[in-house]
């Protein structure tokens, strides 16, 4: 980057006055060329000669595709960027002066130009530029959607702000495409708070992060995120929620904190041995084509078909290590962000621990697609009662709702089996009355027989002994 | 009649404990599993007391195989060692329970302070107390609190399967408690077992003289 502070290089005289005056005056000029340059916005002669034609209303270029490119830059906003102290060449590198604006170049489309641009954006920010390339944004755009974002789509490079400037909560890039949710957002505890107390309530990176985004149903980032700013709720969860761990494991914060939401059990497909929720492989779906064939009837797989589909993954080298964990999540990212205050979270047990609870009545089964993002299946409710689906879902269970209804049978079984043990033995005792009696009647007189008979022996003996 | 001390005081609290215990287990263990067919207390508060008269009884458990691991009263526990002899007392006991019984005959089996069980009760109260009640408490404890045991947990196949495990022996203990408090009216008397568990004395019919 060229600037006026060369001024201050200046070639130093061999005398030691001379030097110090030369020194003197070099720091003098400098602090005014500084000066002069902040008053300027910075900016070099070169981005002020691209400023005086780009900052015009109206300059833009029809594309091949028939869009229109505004070229328009306002140098007051470009100032007050956190680009300020970049020339425009610094991104736009690959223009040259002597033919920019002479000789027409042609380009696609918008998209094509800024996935060109994004590149320059690596060379400064590198690290947040790596953390994007693992997000679920950058994986839409690897498999080639056009509408996943890039970094240009969410920072303007000619007006992006400070992050630590808290804006309006609509000027958030991410309300462009995901609409439904900010409106939901701009409504809960979370959303109401950021607006009446600006930054101290979470906007989207706060909970999802800025670059590094996953979708939200995979995983447990978003649930570590809610733990990062209220460390105390585990805590504070213990002291009323037995089994408060299990609870935190097995479901999801919006739950019970979303108290208006529709609920769903996510069967997730988990791979024991490496830890993680199994993803489909890149050029090899499996899923879509085994769920279809399984659940022919489409009405949702069931034990059976659950079971044997598990089997197959367990085929493809799973050993045995393929397992269902099962979550109770909200059923779709609006009801996620329809938080309420504490006082109105669901702390009322039979909400879940009843039979036929609305939560339980919507099973999914879910992988991570390929571009990290959830491909789901439905399952039927029943399998979450079901002896037969006890190895399939044998790492999910909610006592009451999702009890196995031939326990019951066996319950109702044994205790009217065990009452008619008694039953049963006083109705033939009462039934051997009369045999019992007359069996005691002869065991008294044959007692009574022997007594006499030995009675009578005795009084022989004792007349013989006479 | 001639009456025998042969339940010593740790066995009589132990049993009344654990009988009583057990009963409030299956109580309040039906309206956590039930909860849309009983509305008797508050799902929470039947866990909470669920959890505690748990611990109360495995620590009751202690006083039981405390006592007989370091006393001689052990030897009413000894196991027959000779398959034919126990399965002829188990026969006697069999037909004399279903048969016997209903033509007044005496009971084979004659306690006495050191061998108080008949071959069944030997048999069935060494299977339920060594096997079946630490299970029903070990599974009751990784229930108790499931993130703290999450290993065990899956090792054990699942948290559905630990609690299939426990719920069926919830359903073995329902039985077997209906059995137990009716066999135990088959005295001389119908209370006369239930009062001898209380004063630790029991009614036996003198021997009879050949």
């Amino acid at each position: 980057m060229k600037s006026s502070c060369t001024a201050g290089h200046m070639t130093l005289s061999s005398r030691p006055m001379s030097l110090i005056l030369t020194g003197m005056l070099a720091l003098a000029l400098s602090l005014i060329g500084l000066t002069a340059h902040a008053a300027e916005g910075e900016m070099s002669k070169e981005s002020k000669a691209c400023l005086s034609c780009h900052d015009k209303e109206g300059v833009a270029k029809t594309l091949e595709s028939g869009e229109v490119l505004s070229l328009n830059i306002s140098t007051q906003a470009y100032t007050e960027s956190m680009h300020k102290k970049a020339d425009c060449e610094d991104c736009h590198s690959n223009l040259d002066s002597k033919t920019h604006g002479k000789v027409k170049t042609s380009i696609k489309d918008k998209r094509e130009f800024t996935l060109g641009m994004r590149e320059s954006c690596r060379d400064c920010h590198k690290k947040k530029f790596t953390e994007y390339e693992d997000s679920v944004h950058a994986a839409q755009v690897k498999a080639g959607s056009r509408k996943a974002p890039i970094c240009s789509d969410c920072h303007n490079p000619h007006t992006v702000r400070s992050t630590k400037i808290v804006g309006p909560i609509t000027e958030t890039p991410c309300a462009k495409c995901h609409q439904d949710i900010f409106k939901a957002y701009s409504k809960d505890v979370h959303g109401q708070e950021r607006i009446a107390k600006g930054i101290s309530a979470p906007l989207c990176a706060g909970c999802h992060q800025a670059h590094a985004v996953k979708a939200a149903s995979m995983g447990d980032g978003v649930k570590d995120a809610c733990l990062a700013c209220h460390k105390e709720a585990i805590n504070q969860h213990k002291d009323w929620l037995p089994n408060t761990a299990r609870h935190f494991d097995a479901i999801s914060c919006p739950v019970c904190h979303a108290p208006d939401a529709a609920r769903r059990v996510n069967l997730r497909l988990y791979d024991s041995t490496a830890k993680r929720q199994v993803a489909e492989k890149t050029g090899v779906p499996k899923f879509e084509t085994r769920t279809d064939a399984a659940d022919t009837k489409a009405m949702g797989l069931d034990e059976r078909a659950l079971w044997s589909l598990l089997k197959e993954f367990n085929q493809d080298g799973g050993d045995g290590k393929m397992l269902l964990r099962g979550r109770l999540e909200v059923r779709s990212g609006v009801e996620a962000h329809q938080l309420s205050e504490k006082s109105k979270a669901i702390k009322d047990c039979n909400t879940c621990h009843k039979q036929g609870a609305a939560a339980f009545q919507s099973v999914t089964l879910t992988i991570a697609g390929p571009d990290g993002r959830p491909l789901r299946h439905g399952v039927q409710n029943e399998v979450l009662n079901s002896l037969t689906s006890m190895e399939s879902v044998r790492g999910f269970y909610a006592i009451g709702s999702t009890r196995i209804k031939l326990l019951d049978y066996l319950l109702i079984l044994v205790f009217f089996g065990a009452l008619s043990v008694p039953l049963a033995h006083m109705t033939v005792k009462r039934l051997f009355k009369g045999v019992r009696e007359k069996l005691e009647a002869e065991r008294l007189a044959a007692a009574q027989n022997a007594e006499t008979q030995a009675s009578t022996g005795n009084r022989q003996k004792d007349d013989a002994s006479k | 009649m001639e009456k025998l001390y042969i339940h010593p005081l740790p066995v009589r609290l132990w049993h009344w404990t654990n009988a009583f215990g057990f009963l409030l287990l299956i109580a309040t263990g039906m309206q956590i599993r039930y909860l849309d067919l009983i509305h008797l207390i508050p799902f929470r508060t039947a866990v909470v007391l669920h959890n505690w008269i748990g611990f109360v009884l495995i620590a009751n458990f202690f006083v039981w195989f405390g006592f007989y691991l370091f006393s001689d009263k052990i030897k009413v526990y000894h196991p027959e060692l000779s398959p034919k002899k126990y399965f002829q007392a188990s026969f006697r006991q069999i037909q004399f329970y279903g048969y016997g019984i209903f033509r007044g005959d005496p009971n084979p089996h004659h306690p006495s302070a050191y061998k108080k069980f008949n071959a069944l009760q030997s048999m069935l109260y060494q299977i339920i107390m060594l096997l079946l009640v630490p299970i029903m408490f070990f599974t009751g404890l990784l229930l108790w609190d499931v993130g703290r045991f999450t290993s065990i947990v899956e090792a054990l196949g699942g948290v559905r399967v630990v609690d299939t495990v426990h719920v069926l022996l919830f359903i073995v203990f329902c039985g077997f408690i209906i059995v137990h408090v009716y066999l135990a009216s088959l005295g001389h008397t119908a209370s006369a077992h239930f009062k001898a568990m209380i004063t630790g004395y029991e009614d036996v019919e003198d021997e009879p003289k050949h």
